[in-house]
């Protein structure tokens, strides 16, 4: 449900980590806290759950203020980046400890434990331990007892940060179908801006401590507000002295360019192709494109060429 | 290419790898004198100068092997196993050794058992709580590693002793006895926790208490499970020395009567120039001793291989 942070503020040692944050996050969105490591995000996310308190400033979760509130009474469903497994308890004990906790009666925790089981497809694994699990395992197995409580508000802190490539990709297309079916509100922290541009449907861009931008992926993208989210979010390039996205940049024949110039040298990534310029003002901005258009473009390092932004259909 | 790195030399310019000769090749082609890594046997040498061939001596002495040398040390073994075994036997089941024997068992296990509980509570002070004078009882926990034990039976009898300043009179009582091995066997119960207590990243109790659980919850169903083998382990070596501790508890205990301890006995039948049955009880302690540091260790193996991959 919807969660709103009004002047946040956490200081160690009197460097503030969070400094000043104000933010609305809406019902049922599936939020990305993205900034560099060292930004605040996850004391952030920490001063949600109340695993850290605030110095300053107020966290209201629909409509309650639970700043004071201690974090067992929140009704927060939390994964760490390591899971934090009870590595003592098998995967059912492990997914029922809230509501064991609850003091729930036993049919109710096995029925709620069996059906999250089916969820997060760790059915045949219901009674092996943590250390019998692989990583992505361990995630969704923290994950579903998060989900057990039935939390208000589900926080991932770098929830596929321990995971490699493979598995990551799976999991985050995992997490989306999930937040599809569920509907929880959830936000996540992460430094990795493809991970959060895929998955979620909200961005809050943090810089150290503070948020630097928040709004939808693409709008963001398209329209970043400053430098920091410009870079930030996807590559950039500095032409005619402006920062630039270099898939803008089009590569022309020299008659028709705007600014003359050689190409410098061509890096070849599978279905992307980076060729770097050298421009008659000296600069040397880099253009980005699929490896047909520069299949027909048909250069060479050393070639001649002009270079100017890309006329937006 | 742009990124060219410079030519890296190959092998033939650099001349033939150097070649492992002599005893460095004898080692590395043998593994070592006896089969084995150089390191194991050099354990196995040095565990049998400083523990093994002592042990075996009072073990043979217990069961009355007699050992005769002749000439340049050359060692010629006469068994008599049987005569020796009912000797052995004799010795230990004798009613004062068998008492002495309980005493010492209970005592220890009841020593070990509490401070495993304190060792834990004072080990979660020192790791979790921040205070003016940790440092302090820091130092203070190791103390009784680096008294002399007799120093701890001094400092015993005068606060418990019969002319006791603080009106207990402990002399020659189990409680007596107790707080002494109390004392003695702190440090390896904390000094076993601590670190594993240090090294829990605290996000496993941050999980349980966004679950719902309170303090008490989380230490014991999360928290606890991952220090078991760790207080097994301090449980052990608690025990062991417990009881096989003499000086802190010769003075308290008086040495005679029903407050003598297992220690205490075999000093005793060393004073009576005892010496079989001496090596015997020595030889069922030192068994004792084995089984529970064997066993707590076994325990707390199989626990931490279920916590861990």
């Amino acid at each position: 449900m919807s969660i709103s942070l009004s002047h946040l503020t956490k200081r160690y040692a009197s460097v503030a980590v969070v400094d000043d944050v104000t933010v609305e996050i809406p019902e049922g969105s599936l939020t990305a806290i993205l900034g560099p490591s060292g930004s605040g995000k996850s004391t952030l996310l920490k001063m949600i759950a109340g695993l850290e308190m605030p110095d300053e400033g107020r966290v209201v979760i629909e409509g309650d203020d639970v700043t004071d509130v201690d974090p067992r009474f929140r009704d927060i469903g939390f994964c760490f980046q390591h899971y934090a497994p009870f590595r003592h308890m098998n995967v059912a004990k492990n997914i029922g400890f809230g509501l064991r906790v609850r003091k729930q009666p036993k049919a109710v925790i096995a029925a709620k434990v069996s059906e999250l089981v089916e969820l997060v497809k760790l059915d045949n694994k219901a009674l092996s331990y943590p250390s019998q699990l692989s990583g992505g395992e361990r995630q969704r197995m923290a994950l579903a007892r998060a989900l057990a409580i039935e939390p208000r508000v589900l926080l991932l802190d770098e929830p596929f940060g321990a995971l490699d490539a493979i598995v990551r990709t799976e999991l985050r297309h995992w997490v989306k179908e999930l937040h599809r079916q569920i509907k929880v509100t959830t936000i996540l922290v992460t430094h990795d801006q493809d991970e959060a541009m895929e998955v979620a449907d909200q961005l809050l861009i943090m810089h150290s401590g503070t948020i630097e931008q928040a709004g939808n992926p693409s709008e963001l993208y398209d329209a970043p507000a400053t430098d920091f989210v410009h870079g930030f979010l996807g590559p950039t390039t500095v032409f005619k002295g402006v920062v630039v996205r270099p898939h803008d940049l089009e590569i022309v024949s020299p008659s028709s360019g705007v600014m003359e110039g050689v190409v410098t040298s061509i890096m070849e990534l599978g279905f992307e192709v980076q060729v770097t310029l050298t421009l008659s003002d000296g600069s040397m901005p880099w253009v980005q494109m699929s490896r047909n258009e520069f299949r027909s473009l048909g250069v060479a390092p050393g070639a001649p060429i002009a270079v100017r932004e890309r006329v937006a259909l | 290419m742009l990124l060219d790195s410079p030519a890296r030399p190959t092998s033939s310019e650099l001349g033939a790898p150097p070649v492992r000769k002599g005893w460095r090749r004898f080692f590395a082609r043998t593994k070592g004198l006896f089969g084995v890594s150089g390191g194991v046997s050099l354990i196995v040498g040095y565990l049998s100068i400083i523990v093994l061939i002592p042990i075996a001596a009072v073990v043979a002495h217990g069961f009355s092997l007699t050992i005769h040398t002749h000439g340049c040390g050359v060692a010629f073994w006469r068994w008599s196993v049987n005569a020796g075994f009912h000797t052995f036997w004799a010795a230990i089941t004798a009613p004062s050794a068998i008492s002495a024997i309980r005493l010492s068992l209970w005592l220890s296990f009841a020593v070990a058992a509490i401070n495993a509980v304190m060792g834990v509570a004072i080990a979660w002070v020192l790791v979790r709580d921040d205070f003016p004078a940790r440092w302090f009882l820091e130092a203070f926990i190791d103390l009784p590693f680096a008294l002399p034990t007799i120093v701890v039976g001094v400092v015993l009898i005068f606060l418990y002793g019969p002319q006791s300043p603080v009106k207990v009179n402990l002399f020659e009582t189990w409680m007596g006895l107790m707080v002494a091995l109390l004392f003695v066997t702190l440090p390896f119960s904390v000094r076993a926790v601590q670190p594993v207590l240090a090294s829990l990243d605290g996000e496993a109790e941050a999980a349980a208490k966004s679950l719902g659980a309170g303090g008490v919850r989380t230490f014991f169903s999360v928290v606890l499970s991952s220090l078991w083998p760790a207080v097994l382990g301090g449980f052990g070596l608690a025990f062991a020395r417990a009881i096989g501790e003499f000086g802190s508890i010769s003075l308290i205990g008086g040495g005679i009567g029903r407050t003598t301890t297992a220690s205490s006995y075999i000093y005793n039948l060393t004073q009576g120039f005892l010496w079989t049955n001496a090596a015997a009880v020595s030889t069922a302690l030192l068994m004792l001793s084995l089984v529970i540091l064997v066993a707590s260790n076994v325990l707390s193996r199989r626990i931490q291989q279920r916590l861990t991959a």
